[in-house]
């Protein structure tokens, strides 16, 4: 009788199993995105099916700031809505920590004189033009002359 | 007799490594993996060089040899003023003295006649916007040139400014 049950027990083979977990877990690792973290989920874009994608954006020789602008005007910082004053203050320790980025590695700026960051402009879609102006004009004030306005690629 | 004995060895040798567990592990990364995946939005730009305070602004593109080159900044830029009515929502579009129609589509067929005429020396626009525009509208519009600059086979060079209420009426 006891010979009889160990004839039936069944032992399935797992190794193919795990080989296709195993190619998941590789897909899954390869594709996660971690560095989403300057993309805030509260700015919604506007739409415009000429964006063109960004050519890589974890290309570290282009140095990039991420400015997040909800739909009052007002800047983001970690989820949290800054008031103008803040705000200055912020681009201008960011433009300042970039100038002496640049002396440090022996950089110069732009021909016109700009920094080399471009500034990365989320902008809320029901942002008003002049919230959105007063932040073009401080970043310019600070040396920022590299702009690249965000927007959902598809047909609009 | 031998031959059975040989069989029994054989069978002793083969190690025997549990698969389960390490399917166990594999499942739990595979979980963690799941739940933390967030697929990334498709998100595009637009490129402009933005120079502080000064009447026209352009993208820092090499020169060209284009005889239209020789023109002044001012004569080759296409001025555009865009209005916003109630709620933020665009409600004119002027280009040069006209009015040009608010659809895309049919800016777009507007803007090539500007663009895409070698009479006319345009290779950049201003755009002035109401300061009351919604970014949205901004981005229709900054969509359709750069559409018409393309068409034309130019380098799309937008820039823009505020408007004041009065301007150009």
């Amino acid at each position: 009788m006891a010979a009889s049950k160990t004839e039936f027990k069944a032992e399935p083979n797992l190794t193919p199993l795990l080989d296709v977990v195993f190619q998941l877990i590789t897909f899954f690792m390869l594709v996660i995105n971690f560095s989403s973290d300057n993309y805030d989920k509260n700015v919604k874009l506007p739409v415009a099916d000429s964006a063109r994608p960004i050519d890589d954006p974890t290309d570290a020789r282009v140095d990039r700031l991420v400015l997040n602008i909800d739909r009052d005007g007002r800047l983001l910082e970690a989820g949290e809505a800054q008031p103008l004053h803040k705000a200055m203050q912020t681009l201008k320790r960011q433009a300042d920590f970039v100038k002496f980025s640049l002396k440090v590695a022996g950089g110069k700026p732009d021909a016109g004189g700009g920094l080399p960051t471009i500034i990365v402009l989320r902008v809320d879609r029901d942002a008003d033009f002049q919230a959105l102006n007063s932040m073009i004009k401080a970043c310019q004030a600070n040396g920022f002359r590299k702009f690249a306005f965000k927007a959902m690629s598809g047909p609009s | 007799m031998v031959h059975h004995h040989k069989k029994r060895s054989r069978k002793a040798e083969s190690p025997d490594i549990p698969v389960a567990p390490m399917l166990d592990m594999a499942f739990q990364l595979l979980t963690f993996f799941v739940l933390t995946y967030r697929a990334a939005p498709i998100e595009g730009q637009f490129l402009m060089n933005l120079l502080p305070a000064q009447p026209v602004t352009e993208a820092a593109e090499a020169p060209s040899d284009k005889p239209s080159d020789n023109l002044p900044t001012t004569q080759r830029t296409l001025p555009t003023v865009l209005r916003a009515g109630a709620g933020g929502v665009l409600a004119q579009i002027t280009v040069g003295e006209q009015s040009v129609p608010l659809e895309s589509r049919a800016l777009e067929k507007e803007l090539d006649k500007y663009l895409q005429d070698p009479n006319l020396p345009f290779d950049q626009t201003l755009i002035k916007v109401d300061p009351k525009l919604k970014y949205g509208e901004l981005m229709r519009v900054i969509n359709a040139f750069s559409n018409a600059f393309v068409s034309a086979k130019k380098p799309p060079k937008l820039s823009f400014d505020e408007w004041v209420p009065g301007e150009g009426e």
